[in-house]
């Protein structure tokens, strides 16, 4: 009897939520299009986009494989004071595509309000690693947000502060479970899908059952915001449904002796400390103008870091992309 | 209590002879600073980041275990060397490549790509080569990343020079090939159809870099892959023998492909290839019938484009997808262009989307319409335009109409000067200017006396041109006006008047000389050659 009616109110819920959304749809000046908008902010919509396609293709994507309907025309707003973000209920903003992350007062105001009112902002590449510096074409799994995203959102609500996502959350999986098999991945099924090393470490330690790094701000009760390292890079497909761009890994190695070679092997860079998931720190070290090399753990172990790049490690890198963001729309759109 | 006395200096007098203590700490020394700087001197254990080797070392050492090491320290030594670019690490790496155990072999493999991809690639031809026979490594991982690296392998690899030869006993510098040596040759054409996906698609990409040509029987296995990525890429390969009749084959085979994607590259295929034969005009032909909007309206305006005549239900058909199309992604965007390859029909197809939802749809179909149907001739064709709401769909429609329409009538003019849009009533005053004289003395007042500075000031500029009678005295009130814009617009129209426009110019001056127009009318006039 009662999940009967757990069951009823989730329906009526989900029916309420669409029927807002198009009560949204009938208010706003555009005419008539199907599905529920996401709204992209560009504070210069000159601007150069890194990944253009990204979004437009996630959403058709998942028009394609979910009972969701999103327009896949995002909307692009450049001020947070536009009072078109009140009728659309998600708002995805590419930390990276903005010249700043700089808001005026009225800009933070209308953003909590936003956000109190249901809204869900989702800040991508809202996490980066300080070792990464300008180089916007990676990412790491860092888990604080970026100090730019720190300090913003700090003046939209003083009182919160980002929290990391459990990797029990209900966002990792709301959709798509677990990392993409071989059949997610279009392949045969006794194709090898990555290198040993690389499946490993994949599995159990960079994207153990489909989760990711992300943190996020509670707000009464619901989570209403999100940042993660970036993800729109896996986004984006061609007209003939081929991934774009190519993506590489950086995974961590072990080998006998590690732990004291890697101790005394010579080096000659600079080391930076990133925030793990357990919160202890990490200790990256760093060439000059080179990827960084290996990473001394809290737990006293060493490890390489290694790179590899293909056709394998990019199209399941983007498979994987997309499978979370999707399930990130997905978590916005049911809470 | 004297024994104790002796016993206590004694004990002291010993450890200064063993050196253990000082005689006497140093006047003023901090006993912190004293166990950090002077360590040996301490009793205290302090941990300090034990002396890292040199790069020499840590790369001899290395070197030494990939040689002699057991297996983990074999792979650890690989693994290690691909931090250190350089021509003694790559050595060792490529040495390493021949290593019994596949894991040393791909963590070397791993590491030479990770110094080609941080800028230090090795140059030594027959280094390289060693590199890329391993092509035809029996482990799957290995023969990955060489058909990965197979770019950046090329250039060494494919160096031509010169070798030195003894014959006869004399010394001999003979050119050599820049031609893949012939086993590698048959190593790549191998590879072609090798049993991972992965190498199939990489050695398909890059074959033509190596000058290795495709064979058209492989070609036409390739094109029945059972991998997705490689049937894209072959697909991508054919033109060299296009004309084959066993590719046709393929590829007619492939236009009724389950994958969409696939289905569309067979479109790009086959219009790239029409020249090789007709046959593909035909695919394209079959194409139009594609159960998908998207596949049928890429064949057709590719056929378009060839100057074929498009069937109207074809036609319709695209209509129908680009109005459901949500913006412009890539493709709707290519589609939307090509229509206006079909010519007359096209222009209803242009005519739908000018009421598109989406206003970058609009915008070009309202241009492409207007300029196929040569609709700036009549204005019930682009009046609707003017009322889009979107800005940039009405200033895109105008610059269209600017310098094309004739002469706007009184209906026109009076359908649009209430238009909420600032952009049109500027239009429609610009347009006075050779509109019909009922029509100017109908609204000419109405846009005169528009709220809008910009609208009036562009009206005051064609009453000006025109000089429709009793414009002098329009252009004299109008210099009254507290508006800068339009006091310097009805400047410009009495300075084109050299008689009584300068005249009356010279009595404003007289009278209103402190004014803000003033100064530039006394220069105006200086540089016609008139005293003010």
């Amino acid at each position: 009897m009662s999940k009967n009616f757990t069951t009823l109110l989730f329906l009526l819920f989900v029916f309420s939520m669409f029927e807002n959304v198009i009560k949204a749809q009938s208010t706003r000046p555009s005419r008539s299009e199907d599905g529920l908008r996401v709204m992209q902010l560009m504070k210069n919509p000159n601007g150069v986009r890194r990944y253009p396609d990204a979004l437009p293709s996630l959403l058709r994507i998942m028009n394609e494989q979910t009972w969701a309907k999103f327009d896949t025309d995002p909307l692009f707003i450049s001020e947070l004071t536009d009072e078109r973000i009140f009728e659309n209920p998600i708002l995805y903003i590419n930390c990276d595509d903005q010249t700043n992350l700089e808001f005026s007062t009225e800009e933070n105001q209308a953003l909590r309000r936003y956000m109190e009112l249901g809204g869900f902002v989702y800040l991508d590449a809202g996490i980066k690693a300080s070792f990464l510096g300008a180089d916007l074409g990676h990412s790491y799994a860092a888990w604080e947000e970026r100090p730019e995203v720190k300090e913003w959102f700090q003046e939209i609500f003083p009182e919160k502060a980002f929290i990391p996502l459990d990797r029990s959350h209900d966002l990792f999986r709301i959709f798509f479970r677990g990392l993409p098999k071989n059949a997610d991945l279009q392949i045969e099924a006794s194709q090898k899908r990555l290198p040993e090393t690389v499946l490993t470490f994949v599995e159990q330690e960079k994207w153990p059952q489909g989760t990711y790094s992300f943190v996020g701000i509670k707000v009464k009760g619901r989570l209403a915001c999100v940042a993660s390292p970036i993800c729109a890079m896996g986004w984006g497909r061609d007209e003939f449904g081929n991934w774009i761009p190519p993506i590489s890994f950086r995974i961590r190695e072990s080998a006998e002796n590690f732990d004291e070679n890697l101790k005394l092997a010579s080096f000659t860079g600079g080391t930076f400390e990133v925030i793990r998931e357990d919160g202890l720190k990490d200790i990256i070290y760093s060439e000059p103008g080179q990827r960084p090399a290996w990473v001394q753990e809290p737990t006293g172990r060493w490890r390489i870091f290694k790179y590899y790049s293909g056709e394998e490690i990019s199209n399941y890198a983007h498979s994987f992309y997309a499978r979370l963001g999707m399930n990130v729309f997905l978590y916005a759109l049911l809470n | 209590m004297r024994k104790i006395c002796y016993y206590c200096f004694l004990g002291h007098w010993l450890n200064f002879l063993v050196g253990q203590i000082p005689m006497a700490p140093p006047p003023l020394l901090n006993p912190i600073q004293l166990s950090e700087n002077n360590v040996t001197d301490s009793n205290e254990t302090v941990s300090h980041p034990p002396k890292r080797s040199s790069q020499l070392e840590t790369i001899q050492k290395a070197q030494i275990d990939l040689r002699h090491g057991e297996l983990g320290q074999r792979v650890g030594a690989a693994k290690l060397l691909g931090k250190y670019a350089g021509s003694l690490s790559s050595s060792s790496l490529i040495g390493a490549l021949d290593d019994r155990s596949a894991l040393v072999r791909r963590a070397s493999m791993v590491s030479l790509s990770e110094h080609f991809l941080n800028g230090y690639p090795v140059y030594d031809k027959s280094l390289v080569e060693k590199i890329f026979s391993k092509l035809g490594d029996s482990d799957v991982e290995v023969r990955r990343e060489v058909s990965t690296l197979i770019p950046r392998l090329v250039s060494p690899m494919m160096r031509g020079g010169v070798e030195r030869v003894v014959i006869n006993g004399r010394s001999v510098l003979r050119p050599t090939s820049a031609s893949l040596r012939p086993d590698l040759y048959a190593l790549t054409q191998r590879a072609f159809l090798d049993e991972d996906a992965i190498v199939r698609q990489n050695v398909l990409k890059y074959h033509s870099y190596l000058r290795v040509p495709l064979p058209p029987l492989s070609l036409s296995k390739l094109l029945r892959d059972q991998d997705r990525g490689v049937l894209l890429t072959a697909l991508d390969r054919i033109s060299m023998n296009a004309s084959q009749p066993r590719i046709m084959d393929e590829i007619e085979r492939l236009s009724r492909h389950e994958d969409r994607g696939v289905r569309l590259k067979v479109v790009d295929v086959a219009r790239d290839c029409n020249r090789y034969h007709t046959k593909y005009r035909s695919i394209l032909r079959s194409m139009t019938e594609d159960p998908d909007a998207e596949v049928t309206s890429m064949a057709a305006v590719e056929l378009a484009r060839f100057g074929e005549k498009i069937n109207p239900s074809v036609i319709e058909r695209i209509k129908n997808y680009l109005l459901s199309a949500k913006g412009m992604s890539s493709q709707v965007t290519t589609i939307l262009y090509a229509v206006s390859a079909m010519g007359s029909d096209g222009i209803g197809v242009y005519k739908s989307l000018t009421e598109h939802g989406s206003s970058r749809m609009r915008t070009i179909a309202w241009q492409r319409f207007l300029s196929l149907s040569s609709g700036w001739e009549n204005s019930q064709n682009w009046i609707p335009a003017l009322r889009d709401r979107d800005e940039g769909v009405r200033k895109a429609v105008v610059n269209t109409l600017r310098g094309r329409i004739k002469g706007l009538d009184r209906a026109t003019l009076g359908s649009l000067v209430e238009s909420p849009n600032e952009d049109v009533r500027k239009f429609l005053a610009e347009s006075l200017i050779d509109a019909e004289q009922e029509a100017v003395e109908a609204y000419g007042f109405d846009l005169l006396i528009d709220e809008e500075s910009h609208v009036r000031a562009s009206t005051i500029r064609s009453l000006g041109a025109r000089r429709s009678p009793g414009w002098l005295k329009i252009m004299e009130r109008s210099l009254l006006d507290d508006e800068y814009v339009i006091q310097r617009a009805a400047m410009d129209a009495l300075l084109a008047e050299p008689v009584r426009g300068i005249s009356v110019l010279q009595e404003y001056l007289s009278q209103n000389p402190q004014s803000r127009i003033s100064s530039m009318i006394r220069i105006e006039l200086q540089r016609s050659g008139v005293q003010p």
